[in-house]
């Protein structure tokens, strides 16, 4: 934990202040990046097929809604992606903490388990593809792979370095196996659990978009590889954009909320935002 | 102790080829759906012999190289520019993670339309992708350094040069090499990705283009050299990197 200085009883105003003027600046470099965009257009002086400017795109997407073709391929994309997010986690964990309970399975595996990560899940689209054709379950599959490997893993990684002594003390105070697992293996498992989360997340998105090009008729992903091919170039902005927001929105409003219930409430971790 | 590690760890891999091996001999499917063995060995034997697979794994390596290189080239001064102005840098951030989020294989169908099917689209998804992580991170970890430090280097006199060797890069560096380690994570994936679809060789190309003809054993090999140079990258050059910089200068313990 940081240290953690004195501060006068007007901290959290200012603090608040403060916070607020970063948004602000936030909102000045994003407003930056769009004038230089614009700024841009002229210059480069190209049609908008190659070079689209923002009012293009603007119009791309008040379409893109008004045709209700974006609200549907951004609800299949964050299906698809919360499907396979949720079901590659929960199998990672349940079997990372049982494989992490027996040391020899343990070892054994974590060979294995490095190189399956390694095959990356972008790796396995073509063989998914001609297992199960093009469609929802090559992608949730991907999906699933890349999130699973990750979180098992790690979890594997903290059950494995659950303090001896703890369970020890535990154990000696009359607890069953089951007890030590929930109060002493589950507990100090959980910060390599996020862990593996966040690193499959990420590679989950962009494996998302991915597989949504090659593999699907509709989401983000499609519309991004969609609006190309027919020579929409301001769709695939549209698509771009929409792809950004939709993975800050994943960050601040699933798993930001998943780490602050679990590693930061037991006071496990700090959020970089904090250390600055 | 050692020893006995390593063999239980081959123990898996064992049982897959023992599975492999058996499964057409237990079930009935297509040919197709999941190549022998030997056709996989074959087919290796064969693209080694012809030099087909070293041509792609090389082009493959060659794009990541020349990507990673041009990425962290532009991304580590501009971040290290970026981060020395508190103001610049609350500015920059929220755009930079947004665009860091978009960063890789996105891009594809628009760098199609500006460099055509090939190298030039490649590289550029690696270069971004490469240059959107690492200069969050390096923006990040120069923020990081705590202002005390700041303010100790100044007193005793440090400016410019001397505040970079000294403060700057030491301080960041932690967080540059995470930024670099990550960055070729997604790198590597958006390599593979962007050779699937606007490569003209390339593992990823080799392995998608197996798909129309439905020969899974390149597809097989395909995946095992991908996992095997990731393992073999990630071994050699980062952990190296890690032990020359980050242990030796102490600044992360083990």
């Amino acid at each position: 934990m940081t240290p953690q200085i004195a501060l006068p009883a007007t901290a959290g105003a200012t603090r608040w202040a403060w916070r607020g003027s970063r948004a602000l600046k936030g909102v000045a470099g994003v407003l930056l990046l769009l004038l230089a965009w614009q700024v841009s257009v002229p210059l480069v002086g190209m049609s908008a097929y190659f070079y689209p400017a923002p009012a293009d795109v603007v119009t791309a997407a008040v379409d893109l809604v008004r045709k209700g073709i974006l609200p549907v391929y951004l609800a299949d994309s964050l299906g698809r992606y919360l499907t396979g997010l949720t079901i590659g986690a929960g199998l990672g964990i349940a079997l990372g903490v049982f494989i992490g309970l027996n040391r020899t399975v343990a070892l054994a595996l974590s060979p294995l388990l490095k190189f399956m990560f390694a095959i990356v899940e972008v790796a396995w689209i073509p063989i998914f593809v001609v297992w199960f054709g093009y469609g929802i379950r090559t992608i949730v599959l991907a999906l699933i792979y890349v999130v699973f490997f990750p979180v098992l893993y790690n979890t594997l990684l903290g059950v494995r370095t659950a303090p001896q002594a703890l369970v020890n003390a535990v154990r000696s105070l009359g607890a069953g196996p089951l007890q030590v697992i929930r109060l002493v293996i589950l507990p100090s498992a959980l910060p390599g659990m996020i862990t593996g989360l966040r690193v499959g997340a990420g590679f989950a998105f962009r494996g998302l978009v991915f597989a949504e090009m090659v593999a699907a008729k509709t989401g983000i992903g499609y519309l991004i590889f969609e609006g190309a091919q027919s020579q929409q170039t301001a769709r695939t902005i549209v698509g771009m954009i929409v792809m950004g927001l939709l993975w800050l929105a994943i960050d601040q409003f699933y798993l930001r909320p998943i780490e602050r219930a679990t590693i930061q409430r037991w006071g496990l971790t700090v959020d970089a935002e904090q250390r600055t | 102790m050692n020893l006995q590690r390593r063999e239980l760890g081959a123990l898996p891999f064992l049982a897959i080829i023992a599975a492999w091996w058996l499964l057409p001999r237990l079930v009935q499917y297509p040919a197709y759906m999941l190549p022998s063995i030997g056709t996989v060995v074959d087919f290796a034997r064969e693209s080694l012999l012809d030099g087909s697979l070293l041509r792609n794994v090389l082009a493959s390596l060659a794009r990541l190289a020349v990507g990673a290189a041009i990425g962290l080239a532009l991304a580590i001064p501009l971040g290290i520019a970026i981060a020395l102005n508190r103001h610049v840098a609350d500015i920059f951030r929220p755009a930079l993670s947004f665009l860091q989020a978009i960063a890789g294989i996105a891009w594809v169908p628009l760098t199609i339309i500006w460099f055509g099917i090939g190298n030039g689209s490649v590289i550029f998804v690696i270069a971004n992708t490469i240059f959107f992580a690492s200069i969050y991170n390096t923006v990040i970890g120069v923020q990081s350094i705590p202002l005390a430090l700041h303010r100790a280097v100044r007193s005793h006199g440090g400016r410019g040069l001397a505040l970079l060797t000294n403060l700057i890069l030491p301080g960041a560096l932690v967080q540059i090499l995470l930024g670099i380690r990550t960055s070729m994570a997604y790198g590597w994936r958006a390599l593979v990705a962007s050779e699937m679809i606007a490569g003209s060789n390339g593992l990823g190309y080799m392995t998608m283009e197996a798909v129309q003809w439905q020969r899974t054993e390149v597809i097989i090999l395909g995946m095992i050299v991908i996992g095997v140079l990731w393992m073999l990258m990630d071994r050699a050059v980062f952990t190296v990197i890690e032990r020359r910089t980050v242990e030796r200068w102490g600044l992360m313990q083990r």
